[in-house]
């Protein structure tokens, strides 16, 4: 007997997450005139949103991610996945934030990615830990 | 850690398809924890010996040494 084994979740959630990101994107994008741009990014959104639905419903570790499901090894490579891509995103910040105040004294908007970095860690921790 | 999963599902002749399907993970995480590249949590790894009728400690070798 060959059996498929396709481990819950929900086929449409990844598919809905990037016609919304893509929707906003397109519209802020059309409300500040770039009319071209925007049809692109909604089109670009949409072939992504399509290729995403197809592939969530295969049965191998990224389709299973995507649909927000799978068992337990599944689980722990999208949060290894997703702690990687924080890690990445908070060094980015932190150095854009040092080269933004060399330049005009001011962090701007990476100040804030570090403070929300920063704080979402340190409440994470401090909810996790009473958890384990 | 080494394992007898491989063995014991070559033996009762389970594809890692249907082996998964009985433990309710997939295809993929059988692989992975047959080649030794994850280690099972213990829920799963009780699943796993329960499943061939025998204990954890009879499939997982915490010493790399089969007994």
């Amino acid at each position: 007997m060959t059996s498929h084994t396709i481990l819950g979740g929900h086929r449409r959630l990844a598919t809905a997450i990037f016609l919304s990101a893509g929707g906003g994107v397109a519209a802020a994008t059309w409300i500040s005139g770039a009319h071209g741009w925007a049809i692109g990014i909604a089109a670009a959104y949409l072939v992504l949103a399509a290729i995403t639905y197809l592939w969530s419903g295969r049965s191998g570790d990224i389709a299973a991610v995507l649909r927000a499901g799978g068992d337990e090894r599944q689980r722990g490579l999208d949060r290894d996945a997703l702690a990687l891509s924080a890690q990445a995103t908070t060094v980015v910040a932190v150095v854009g934030a040092i080269v933004q105040i060399a330049r005009t004294g001011d962090p701007g908007v990476y100040g804030l990615l570090c403070a929300v970095s920063g704080l979402t860690y340190a409440g994470g921790l401090l909810a996790l830990r009473l958890r384990r | 850690m080494r394992n007898d999963v491989r063995d014991r599902r070559t033996a009762a002749d389970l594809s890692q398809s249907e082996l998964g399907a009985a433990l309710g993970v997939s295809r993929q995480t059988i692989n992975s924890i047959e080649n030794g590249r994850y280690l099972p949590s213990l829920p799963l790894a009780i699943s796993i010996a329960r499943h061939f009728d025998t204990t954890v400690e009879d499939v997982f070798h915490p010493d790399g040494k089969e007994q």
